[in-house]
């Protein structure tokens, strides 16, 4: 690391590979931390988690009770043992609460103003974080799976849901109503994602073993159905063996990886919907609703990092090696989210418990002047004789 | 765990891939590192003709090949290769859908001819033989591939079907098939289920590899307890876990 950093210095390097450097052996360096905890107001499983994009420094829960809670992530304290509290919550006796779990939050992707929780009681509720009160509700026929806001989308403000129905909703929360249904999938819709890259493109993943991209602004169906065989079985494209649980775009938009039932993860490049054929290996998945699963950003070579049974793995999204097993959860794993700030891990598991990934590389030096400030005491009640055996 | 973690630490951006551990296992499964091309003339080697007498091509599974050629990515490009080049090809077994089995084109070639010999499916195998496998490389045939692009007839597929060169997959579609390959199929999930079955029964369901090898075959096992263990650790259905005796296999907790 001197190295580089003289280097940069220097002239010699990008300062952008440095950065890359370093944060790709953070990510290396993850695991628990008996530093750093997260408080625990939830009393059933943890669903989802959300960091806001714009300071990531607040992060969002939804359980299976239906309780949403706010965490501030940011150690302002000056110990290195940090909790990070909850600030706020809306729990079981708030009156806009969900009836039944939460299953998707989302921060509202411009700022820490606002932000949308969707549920097994058939809304989206859109919620104003400084009153915490709903500002809108959209209702449904059916149960909602999942929901996502586009990340990057200037010129529209729709959220795309994915129900127990086939066909996708796009909700638009200037005029609060759903705009569009996107028609073409054949059972429910487990997964959405907008990409990161284009503002009008989303991905979907169905029940029906197909994942279809869309362009929102065409009236017609869907761009392309992802084809696991790459087009050689003529019969219908499908992109899975089983279920599709999951779907995650690369942080840059490029590729779109995507869990399923049948035990695989797939990497698809996301402009020509090939399968690129990366082979993780088996990525265990008995998830009966979406899996969330997260990928690094700002590290020289990608990581995802997937909820496996108890455990989290952690492979390279090119090459699909894998490089570590997370153990740390006592029940299953269902989300986990990157904070890529510092290069820290959240994941939210069946146990109630949201757990801390910290990067630890070095370590702790021995506290000496810490403990002679504490323990020097009030001088009223010092002794006044020495301990030694001559007097004075 | 954590001196494996900082080996990992990358030097420059390039993040330097995971050293190799060096050859701590010196068992005999692990000694290949190479190109799935030799990984697969090794595999060959452990089949056992003379069960079948002969008449079976020497058959390999991917999964064996995912045990010997660690990367799973690079193994399946060099699988891919192979198969476009024509040297092997790839079957789908019946019983998995992710089972795959290899095997040399010019095996399967001399092994069908020899099956159908004499019968009066020989001269539509022929055929089938010379015309469609060196054009097309993939473990499917579709209806109209068949009757228009390579000019067979109904009966002549028919003539197919029964010699066991294609197996019925769907209307209108067929997968490549290798003739008496179920009694393979048969051992083969069998000797699989027996040889996990010695792992469950171990106590706190791990055992030691050389000491799983060295240990008399149960009847059931036919094919051989290391084509098994190949299979096993590349389908993932044991972890494999190296430690200072050598390496464990141990059944994973889900």
């Amino acid at each position: 690391m001197l190295g580089f950093l003289s280097a940069r210095q220097a002239g010699l390097e990008d300062p952008r590979r440095f950065r890359r450097a370093e944060s790709t052996r953070r990510v290396l360096g993850l695991e628990l931390n008996k530093d750093r905890d997260v408080e625990r107001i939830h009393s059933s499983g943890v669903n989802t988690l959300d960091i806001e994009p714009v300071e990531r420094r607040y992060m969002l829960s939804g359980g299976s009770d239906g309780v949403i809670v706010l965490y501030d992530l940011e150690n302002s304290s000056r110990q290195p043992y940090y909790t990070c509290k909850a600030v706020c919550s809306v729990g079981r006796n708030h009156p806009d609460v969900h009836k039944y779990s939460v299953e998707t939050v989302q921060w509202y992707p411009h700022d820490t103003g606002m932000f949308t929780s969707s549920s097994f009681d058939k809304t989206l509720k859109v919620w104003d974080t400084n009153t915490l009160q709903t500002a809108d509700v959209f209702n449904f026929e059916e149960t909602v799976y999942s929901h996502h806001m586009s990340p990057v989308a200037t010129k529209h403000c729709l959220v795309a849901v994915g129900t127990r129905g086939p066909k996708v909703q796009l909700c638009d929360l200037k005029s609060g109503s759903c705009s569009h249904i996107l028609q073409g999938h054949k059972q429910e819709i487990l997964a959405v994602s907008w990409s990161p890259r284009y503002d009008h493109i989303l991905a979907t993943a169905s029940a029906d073993s197909r994942v279809k991209l869309w362009d929102v602004r065409r009236a017609s169906g869907c761009l392309i159905t992802l084809d696991q065989n790459n087009g050689e079985k003529s019969q219908a494209a499908e992109s899975a063996n089983g279920k599709v649980n999951g779907l995650c775009f690369t942080s840059d938009g490029l590729h779109l990886l995507t869990v399923g039932t049948d035990n695989r993860m797939r990497l698809w490049n996301s402009s020509s919907g090939e399968n690129t054929l990366v082979n993780y290996g088996k990525v265990c998945n008995n998830s009966k609703k979406g899996l969330k699963f997260t990928v690094s950003c700002g590290c020289s070579s990608e990581f995802v990092f997937v909820p496996y049974g108890s455990t989290i793995a952690v492979y390279t999204v090119y090459s699909g090696e894998q490089i570590t097993m997370l153990k740390g959860h006592y029940k299953s794993v269902d989300c986990c989210v990157f904070q890529s700030n510092f290069q820290e891990l959240y994941s939210g598991s069946r146990d109630c418990n949201i757990l801390a990934w910290v990067p630890s590389l070095y370590e702790p030096l021995p506290e000496e002047d810490e403990t002679k400030t504490k323990s020097r005491l009030n001088p009223a009640f010092e002794d006044a004789w020495s301990s030694s055996d001559e007097e004075g | 765990m954590s001196q494996k973690r900082h080996r990992l630490v990358p030097q420059t951006l390039g993040l330097k891939r995971r050293r190799e551990r060096g050859p701590v296992d010196a068992d005999a499964l692990r000694g290949e590192s190479g190109s799935a091309r030799a990984a697969v003339a090794e595999l060959v080697r452990l089949f056992p003709r003379g069960l079948f007498e002969d008449a079976l091509p020497p058959i390999a599974l991917r999964s064996q090949v995912y045990s010997l050629v660690p990367d799973r990515t690079a193994a399946d490009r060099q699988l891919k290769e192979l198969q476009e080049q024509g040297e092997i090809r790839v079957i789908q077994l019946g019983f998995d859908l992710d089972a795959h089995g290899i095997i040399f084109t010019e095996d399967y070639t001399t092994r069908v001819l020899k099956a159908c010999d004499g019968r009066p499916c020989a001269g539509a195998v022929q055929r089938f033989l010379a015309s469609v496998l060196p054009a097309c490389g993939d473990l499917s045939f579709q209806q109209d591939q068949m009757t228009q692009t390579f000019g067979f007839r109904d009966s002549e597929i028919t003539h197919l079907v029964n010699a066991g060169v294609l197996t019925v997959r769907d209307v209108g579609s067929w997968w490549l098939a290798v003739p008496g390959a179920g009694r393979f199929i048969k051992y083969f999930v069998k000797g699989r289920q027996a040889v996990l079955g010695m792992v469950r029964k171990a106590k706190y369901r791990e055992v030691l590899l050389s000491e799983l090898l060295g240990r008399r075959a149960p009847a059931a096992v036919r094919l051989g307890l290391a084509y098994h263990v190949h299979d096993l650790i590349g389908a993932q259905l044991v972890d494999c876990i190296s430690t200072t005796s050598g390496t464990v296999l141990r059944l994973p907790e889900t």
